[in-house]
């Protein structure tokens, strides 16, 4: 992440940086800032995503944007965001529009640079706290594993699938655990994607939905800059924690359960339909993806 | 490496991996670990490849020759898999070896991938049964009619065969990547620990494993520590302690409760404001922890130093090592290129006078806790011919003054790293995996350890 018409300073190698009034300091947080930020995403891309390193980068990243806050003095060179703080930025406009009452809709219309800067960071840090959780899940469970997860009784919104089912079918209860897992699935990306109802769901959760779905999906997917399911679903974190949101809640718990749909896979991004490079629409695409293969394979079974 | 040298050891060589230019990835040694009586020395290595060395017993006609490591098996232990579900390859490469102590003339082994653990048997065959009444020399049935009289089949010597099974196959109790293994002073458990979870088993039971330690959080975006690394006791088999990413330590009691999230001793260095930097945690993680023989005492390593800690005191070290200093002021390029994640090992010596443990271009450092020197050493073909003493070897700061055969900071490899480093239990051997090769080297001055 090079700011524009800045050029890359090379890194104070001698000097212990502990003096944060000095220009110094500021440059390598930057430095550690963008390097930190290009490793996570690096990091992701791997087949074998290391949680030990993605917590230690993230944690660095934290710190280091906690200490940019801690130095109001400093002279933010940043004007125009760069890239992937404009994604960020996008996002979390995005999740203002889902979630009038959070905070990101009321940081964005700041005129304040800072402002935008610091609701960038914190929502880049809720994507890498979203994504790790993410990557931890990406665990060899099974299908029947995740369900088991999903009856636990903590689970608050568990409860509230399982009464879902319930209520929509007397042979619901009768179905295997895979199609249980197949419409909660359905749940999730279906809440965004306003023009199904939930009795819409429950009539027909047979392939036909599904493949109806994947389209949908599939054609957002290339569009690189339009708010969709897959993107909004990774920014369901910040969402549980509004609790008139219910719904939100309890697919928040499904989405920690289900860790195919939010694992980044590694697809190869060559898909020219792709308009715009920066990583959160190629992983969002992923994610499309690694739906459609998910669903495919479910329909096959 | 007593106390009565001031020239460093005197240090045999023997090198016994083939040279190449290049570096098979498969070859490169992930493990090195001694067996509780030193004869046998097992290493593992990126391609799920276990290769166990065996000392040969000291020579009447040559005193001076001490036993010497030749191969004694080689097998395939873990092979690459593939999670259909998350279209992951888990890798096959071993991450751990533990040896069991020896109950019976067989002896056997905990090896571990990324997922799963396995303990394997190793057994010899010198002999074999001859004379059979239905089948003759080559396994063909007699014909009935040609045998008149019963013969009792006996044994007779053949050449020695090593034979390596499976035994037990620990599977399926890890979502995260195992680090560690490690084997309970009652020799009927052992545990596994991966980045967030511990678990016990039984050697006997593959079914079913208890977790003991569980540091997820309910919450995964709050997650900002993880377990690296975790080893029972060495004869208290209720304790067993755990480190983590933010440099701690947790000592915990089995007695106490079945789950054991809520430690016993918390062992945590307070933070030295003025050296804090941006990776002050990063370089806080600790990358091994190691019982004392004794038990009495930890060893752990971070990025740069090694620490000991009394089992006793819980605020601070009794001792720290700076294992090479000279990169606390490139910490910036360090984790630019990733070496700041490195994990680099740690052991004791048998009478825990001395530690050791893993650096850079191919160096390793020594510490004697008694005497506090220490020595740097290479392992390199280059610089060391067999029974040639190991010259020590210094760092020069850039720009400080240099003597000949220095090396400065800047020229320092960084591609050639010691991770894995193991002592022999009772004797100055000492085994080193630089990238694919293996170094064993003897103190002959001094074999007994003072």
């Amino acid at each position: 992440m090079i700011m524009k018409g800045q050029k890359r300073k090379h890194p104070p190698e001698e000097v212990e940086i502990s003096d944060r009034s000095s220009p110094m300091w500021e440059s390598q947080r930057q430095l550690v800032f963008s390097v930190s930020l290009n490793k996570y995403h690096h990091g992701q891309e791997l087949p074998e995503p290391s949680l030990r390193r993605s917590v230690l980068i993230a944690n660095t990243l934290r710190q280091v944007s906690l200490e940019a806050f801690a130095a109001p003095s400093v002279d933010i060179e940043v004007s125009p965001p760069p890239c992937s703080s404009s994604s960020a930025l996008h996002k979390s406009v995005v999740t203002a529009k889902q979630h009038p009452a959070e905070t990101f809709s009321n940081s964005h219309s700041a005129l304040d640079s800072d402002f935008s800067l610091s609701a960038a960071i914190s929502s880049i840090l809720t994507a890498l706290d979203s994504t790790i959780d993410s990557c931890s899940q990406a665990a060899p469970r099974t299908p029947l594993r995740s369900l088991e997860n999903l009856s636990a009784p903590s689970d608050g919104g568990v409860a509230w699938v399982k009464q879902g089912l319930r209520g929509y079918g007397g042979g619901w209860e009768q179905q295997e655990e895979g199609r249980e897992w197949e419409s909660s699935t359905e749940l999730m990306r279906c809440s965004y994607l306003s023009e199904l109802t939930v009795e819409d769901l429950f009539q027909d959760i047979d392939t036909s939905l599904l493949e109806r779905d994947m389209e949908v999906l599939g054609l957002i997917g290339s569009g690189g800059e339009c708010p969709t399911g897959d993107d909004l679903l990774r920014y369901l974190p910040p969402f549980s924690s509004s609790p008139s949101h219910p719904f939100s809640l309890s697919l928040n718990q499904n989405l920690k359960c289900l860790p195919s749909l939010s694992s980044f896979g590694p697809l190869s991004s060559s898909l020219p339909s792709l308009s715009s490079p920066h990583f959160s629409s190629q992983n969002h695409v992923r994610e499309g993806l690694d739906l459609e293969h998910l669903m495919e394979i479910l329909v096959e079974s | 490496m007593g106390e009565d040298t001031d020239a460093p050891p005197t240090l045999n060589h023997r090198g016994f991996l083939p040279d190449h230019n290049y570096v098979t990835e498969a070859d490169i040694i992930s493990t090195v670990e001694f067996n509780h009586t030193g004869e046998l020395l097992a290493t593992g290595d990126k391609g799920g490849r276990v290769v166990i060395f065996q000392r040969e017993p000291e020579s009447k006609c040559e005193p001076f020759s001490q036993g010497e490591y030749n191969v004694y098996s080689t097998f395939q232990s873990h092979e690459p898999e593939f999670d259909y579900l998350k279209s992951l390859e888990i890798e096959e490469k071993i991450n751990k070896i533990r040896w069991l102590p020896q109950q019976n003339a067989a002896h056997f082994l905990l090896s571990t991938n990324d997922k799963t653990i396995k303990l394997w048997k190793v057994s010899e065959r010198d002999k074999r049964p001859e004379g059979y009444n239905l089948k003759d020399e080559e396994g063909r049935i007699k014909d009935l009619s040609t045998v008149t009289s019963l013969q009792v089949p006996v044994l007779m010597p053949m050449d020695l065969m090593v034979e390596v099974s499976p035994r037990r196959v620990f599977a399926n109790a890890h979502t995260y990547h195992v680090n560690s293994i490690s084997v309970n002073s009652d020799y009927q458990t052992y545990m596994s620990a991966d980045d967030l979870r511990i678990n016990l088993w039984h050697l006997d039971i593959t079914d079913r494993s208890f977790n003991i330690v569980d540091i997820k959080p309910a919450n995964m975006e709050d997650l900002t520590e993880v377990i690296t690394a975790a080893e029972f006791h060495p004869h208290h088999c209720n304790l067993f302690v755990y480190s983590s990413s933010k440099g701690t330590l947790r000592l915990c009691d089995m007695r106490e409760a079945a789950l054991c999230d809520k430690h016993s001793k918390l062992f945590e260095e307070p933070e030295d404001p003025s050296a804090r930097s941006f990776f002050s945690e990063i370089i806080s993680s600790v990358s091994d922890v190691k019982f004392s023989h004794s038990g009495r005492y930890l060893l752990t390593r971070d990025y740069l130093t090694a620490k000991v800690w009394d089992l006793n005191m819980e605020s601070k070290p009794l001792e720290t090592y700076q294992v090479h200093d000279y990169l606390r002021s490139k910490l910036c390029s360090l984790y630019e290129n990733d070496c700041i994640f490195d994990k680099f090992e740690c052991a004791w010596n048998g009478s825990d006078s001395v530690i050791m443990t893993g650096a850079y271009n191919n160096f390793f450092r020594m510490f004697d806790r008694n005497t506090k020197r220490d020595v740097t050493l290479e392992a390199s073909r280059e610089s060391s011919k067999p029974r040639a003493v190991l010259k020590p070897r210094r760092v020069c700061a850039a720009g400080g003054k240099r003597r000949k055969d220095d090396i400065s900071v800047d020229s320092l490899d960084f591609t050639k790293k010691i991770l894995h480093t193991a002592w022999h239990p009772t004797e100055n051997i000492i085994a080193i995996a630089a990238t694919n090769n293996l170094y064993i080297f003897q103190d002959k001055l001094n074999s007994e350890l003072h």
